[in-house]
């Protein structure tokens, strides 16, 4: 288990899983191995239990066969000496017993090829011996006296001894045969605990391994969490530091937006101021033109007159107009970069008396064209910018209000949903509509959709938009030309863009 | 403006057309004051201080200050004349500029300002301001400055 190799094991989560797996199922392994081999030992110390008992039987009969053969010795020598009836009987008896007990032998030592060998010699013994007994007890009872001579002189003695030799040699084959099963179950014995004890290993080792591995891994795990709140932080830091760059970029081009604004106007003081004096030193040259043509028409000059009249103003005119225009650009510029250098408060916004109160601000204009403008009465609320939402949806209804379409009776429908955490405020009516190609340029800074009838810089709606991503919103437009426009201002219910 | 000693205009204004306007439309309001024109804010405090028909040796004075000058910011000229103890700290200071942002008027009024004006693009308006600058300064009482000696 040393480092070297488990540590490859740990690499992947799956594969420390199909690891624990192989350790569990060699634990299962282990498991059946030793019950199998605890049954496999069942079966045999029973098949012992049998065999023994067999072993048992076979030589109970074999004694119980000598017990006999001693009988009929006893009774036989009891006859002789003392002729009585009910001794004669018993060694009828004992030898009728001896005859079922033989046949046991036989059946019980079927497969045992030693023993029916045995018994073979017995049964011809036994035979003789009979014989060599009855002859005796019917000689004495012809001749009683001869009995002392016949006891002493016939081979029944010798028959006797074999017939116990023969027994005793059955005897030494039966338990020759028991001692070989003590042994083979002793095997038995020695094969199942050897067995045990291996699958006990297997399984201890098992356990112990699987175990290892998920210490290692679980501290693996640890540290690879730890790696990861680390990794976590720093990217937060980073993300702090993204975003101090980018509110420091955005802070120098508002500032940069501003100077600019201002220094332009410097100049455009003077381009206004030179060109009021020149307009007001037109006024006495014209008198004098008028002047000399009432009292020497011969002193002036067809050009003199015309420029003085006419060229003069006209180009005075022109240059009034365009710096009165570049004036207003500046200033939207310098609203606009005012507006983003602005510190947003979010606060919770009930949107319907917000959009009240720009309905309240517009009546006087929608009296006068005839327009009406209904507010969905329950809005879901948002937390945003107070100021720069009114603004937002001013700017839109003052729009929808100022592209109606002429001798239709304007409809301005102002109403927002909350839909997946965001709140859509749609303001819609049914003007003059936006063509589809404008949708994309009418939101940026100077940029103005279809007839120009109105008066206006194309400042609102990039102001709108400008407003809107700042509080982490969007703006969009749906419309076609004639068919109204529906212009939807999509926020976060909660800010997303502190600052 | 001044029963005894007449008093000098001094503007610190680094644009020549401004300069040019403001002059002729103080004239139009009928002040004949002596008006002296500087381009920046070194040669500026260089007369209020150092010259020797400069206001600061020598007579009342009213400055005209322009905010946005190439060498350093109006708001520093102003921190100075008005400081404790300054001989000048007396002196009208109007501050004529095209910043019309709210945080910039209100450090400017902080800092000891008399009048903040902004110029109007607007030619007219312009025009008229500054005319009515001049009646007022036509009324205006400039207190004398105090030498230190």
């Amino acid at each position: 288990m040393a480092r070297g190799w488990t540590i490859p094991l740990l690499r992947s989560e799956r594969s420390v899983s199909r690891f624990l797996m192989a350790c569990m199922a060699l634990g299962f392994i282990a498991l059946i191995g030793s019950a199998g081999t605890a049954g496999w030992f069942v079966m045999r110390a029973q098949e012992h239990a049998t065999w023994v008992e067999h072993t048992y039987e076979v030589e109970r009969r074999i004694s119980t066969l000598r017990v006999l053969i001693e009988r009929l010795e006893v009774a036989r020598r009891g006859y002789l000496l003392s002729h009585r009836q009910q001794t004669k009987q018993t060694f009828l008896a004992t030898v009728q017993d001896e005859l079922p007990l033989v046949a046991d032998l036989r059946r019980l030592t079927a497969d045992n090829a030693a023993q029916q060998h045995n018994l073979d010699r017995f049964q011809a013994l036994a035979i003789e011996h009979f014989q060599v007994l009855s002859r005796s007890m019917v000689l004495a009872d012809k001749a009683p006296e001869l009995a002392t001579a016949i006891f002493t002189h016939d081979q029944s003695l010798g028959i006797t001894r074999d017939l116990r030799a023969v027994t005793a040699a059955m005897l030494e084959e039966e338990n020759k045969l028991l001692e070989g099963r003590i042994e083979a179950q002793r095997d038995a014995v020695r094969i199942l605990f050897y067995a045990l004890a291996f699958a006990g290993a297997l399984a201890v080792a098992t356990a112990i391994f699987s175990m290892m591995v998920l210490r290692r891994y679980t501290r693996s795990l640890v540290e690879s969490r730890d790696e990861v709140l680390q990794l976590a932080d720093e990217l937060e830091d980073r993300v702090d530091e993204r975003t101090r760059d980018l509110s420091r970029a955005n802070e120098e081009i508002q500032r940069f937006a501003y100077i600019v604004s201002h220094d332009l106007r410097s100049p455009l003081v003077n381009v206004m101021g030179f060109t009021g004096e020149l307009e007001a030193a037109t006024k006495p040259l014209a008198a004098l033109v008028d002047k000399v043509e009432a009292e020497a028409p011969q002193l002036l000059d067809q050009d003199a007159a015309l420029a003085a009249r006419e060229d003069l103003p006209e180009s005075i005119g022109f240059i009034r107009t365009s710096t009165q225009k570049m004036d207003r650009l500046i200033n939207a510029i310098l609203r606009l970069s005012r507006e983003g250098r602005r510190v947003l408060t979010p606060e919770r916004i009930d949107l319907a008396p917000l959009a009240d109160a720009i309905v309240a601000s517009l009546q006087h204009r929608l009296d006068e064209i005839g327009a009406e403008i209904t507010v969905q009465r329950v809005m879901p609320p948002v937390v945003a910018d107070r100021l720069a939402v009114e603004q937002m949806i001013s700017n839109l209804v003052e729009n929808a209000v100022k592209y109606l379409k002429p001798g239709v009776p304007g409809r301005i429908a102002i109403s927002a949903v909350n839909e997946r955490g965001r709140v859509d405020i749609a303001i819609a009516d049914n003007g003059r509509g936006i063509d589809p190609r404008d949708h994309d340029r009418i939101f940026d800074l100077f940029r103005r959709s279809g007839t120009q009838d109105q008066p206006g810089e194309g400042i609102g709606l990039a102001h709108v938009r400008a407003l809107a991503y700042r509080l982490g919103g969007f703006v969009d437009c749906k419309s076609a030309l004639g068919e109204g426009a529906t212009f939807t201002l999509s926020l976060p219910v909660q800010p997303t863009i502190q600052g | 403006m001044n029963a005894h000693q007449p008093v000098t205009i001094v503007m610190i204004e680094d644009d020549e057309g401004h300069a040019r306007l403001i002059e002729k439309n103080i004239r139009r309001a009928g002040i004949s004051n002596d008006i002296k024109h500087f381009m920046d804010g070194t040669s500026a405090l260089a007369h209020l201080y150092e010259a020797p028909d400069g206001p600061a040796l020598n007579g009342p004075a009213l400055i005209l200050l322009d905010l946005n000058l190439p060498d350093m910011s109006g708001t520093d000229i102003l921190q100075k004349i008005k400081a404790d103890g300054n001989p000048l700290r007396r002196t009208p200071v109007i501050v004529l500029t095209t910043t019309d942002d709210k945080v910039e008027i209100q450090r400017c009024y902080d800092l000891g300002a008399n009048v903040y004006i902004t110029k109007p693009v607007d030619y007219e308006s312009f025009a008229t301001a500054i005319r009515q600058l001049g009646l007022f300064l036509a009324v205006i009482q400039v207190p004398d400055i105090e030498l230190e000696a």
